[in-house]
């Protein structure tokens, strides 16, 4: 059986759709059958990103609604062996699509794939509710900046009472402006959301590049961004020793006093 | 190390601002509480304050604070002795 994890963030415009087809590739080139999920229906972009766009027949309506066998509606990234897309629909509305529906989706290609990687909406109303209905657990990206934070802790805080477990993702972060104080650094962030982390992707002209060409930077590998995309894939894939250094100094003094409650 | 030296002349850095209205903020999003309830409360509390003790109902202070996951909602208020 497979793992299907949502990716989301509360905030749109942080990354989230970049993410999700980087570690799709990346998992794919570890080796792993990856199937990525378009769930932001009405509004889809993982297909553009993964340049696969002019591939599109089906789309996950189709498939939830029976039109088309689930199979049919994958679209195979022909630059790698294990990669399928399922794109979303552009024409439908997002409550066309029910929990129970993705819930059952996923479950069924859970059973074939060894990931299924879900590419969530902005926002926190139904299309929220439908992509994490079958996920069994999240990865939330926020960039440093207080609105794209202040969004993923709600976020943090649904997927807590949906009992998802959630890791985080902090994008695009910049050491020279972390260094000059003009921008919160990965531990600021893990300090304020409390929760574990995934990886500290830096801000990198390449992302743009690749964006543009519809190709995932991990595929040209080697920029700056795209190892440590690489990286998280082999954490979640767990090849990789997690993350370290995630929570400050005085956070784990101020544990191992015993004045917080959060286990160090 | 020169930010920090910096900053004690100049103020705090636009990140330590940041983090400062961040904990701020998510300290009332957590609980739910808008502004406008948070004073409805302050008006309560005073009230059973002041059914007990001497009090300025003007001068309670409220605040909601956060720490990891954990919020916690502090009052606090001076009382005036017996006889005032």
């Amino acid at each position: 059986m497979g793992r299907a994890i949502v990716i989301t963030s509360g905030k749109g415009g942080v990354g989230k759709t970049t993410t999700t087809a980087n570690l799709g590739a990346a998992l794919a080139q570890l080796g792993h059958t990856v199937v990525l999920i378009d769930a932001d229906i009405g509004l889809r972009n993982l297909d553009v990103v993964m340049g696969l766009e002019n591939r599109i027949v089906y789309h996950v309506v189709d498939a939830i609604k029976g039109k088309c066998t689930v199979q049919k509606a994958l679209i195979k990234d022909r630059r790698m062996e294990n990669l399928w897309l399922l794109p979303a629909s552009q024409t439908d509305e997002k409550d066309s699509v029910t929990p129970e529906d993705m819930r059952s989706l996923v479950f069924e290609l859970k059973a074939s794939y060894d990931f299924v990687l879900i590419d969530c909406p902005a926002g926190i109303e139904q299309g929220f509710k439908n992509a994490i209905a079958g996920a069994d657990e999240a990865i939330v990206v926020a960039t440093p900046e207080v609105s794209s934070i202040r969004d993923a802790d709600r976020v943090v805080g649904l997927l807590a009472a949906a009992d998802v477990p959630a890791r985080l993702i902090v994008n695009r972060i910049s050491a020279s402006l972390v260094k000059r104080g003009d921008m919160l650094s990965q531990a600021d962030v893990i300090e304020i959301l409390a929760l574990d982390m995934l990886g500290a992707v830096p801000l990198d002209d390449q992302i743009i590049a690749t964006t543009n060409k519809g190709v995932p930077a991990v595929l040209e590998g080697k920029s700056a961004a795209a190892k440590e995309l690489i990286m998280i894939a082999k954490r979640l894939a767990g090849l990789e020793e997690p993350e370290r250094a995630s929570v400050g100094f005085f956070t784990r003094i101020g544990r191992a006093l015993g004045l917080s409650a959060t286990p160090a | 190390m020169w930010n920090n030296i910096k900053s004690l002349f100049t103020g705090k850095s636009s990140r330590d601002v940041a983090k400062g209205r961040l904990h701020l903020v998510l300290a009332h999003d957590r609980t739910g509480l808008e502004g406008g309830r948070l004073q409805e409360m302050r008006a309560e509390i005073a009230a059973v304050l002041a059914k007990y003790v001497t009090i300025d109902p003007e001068a309670i202070e409220i605040q909601i604070e956060t720490h990891s996951r954990e919020t916690q909602l502090l009052v606090s208020s001076s009382i005036a002795p017996r006889n005032a």
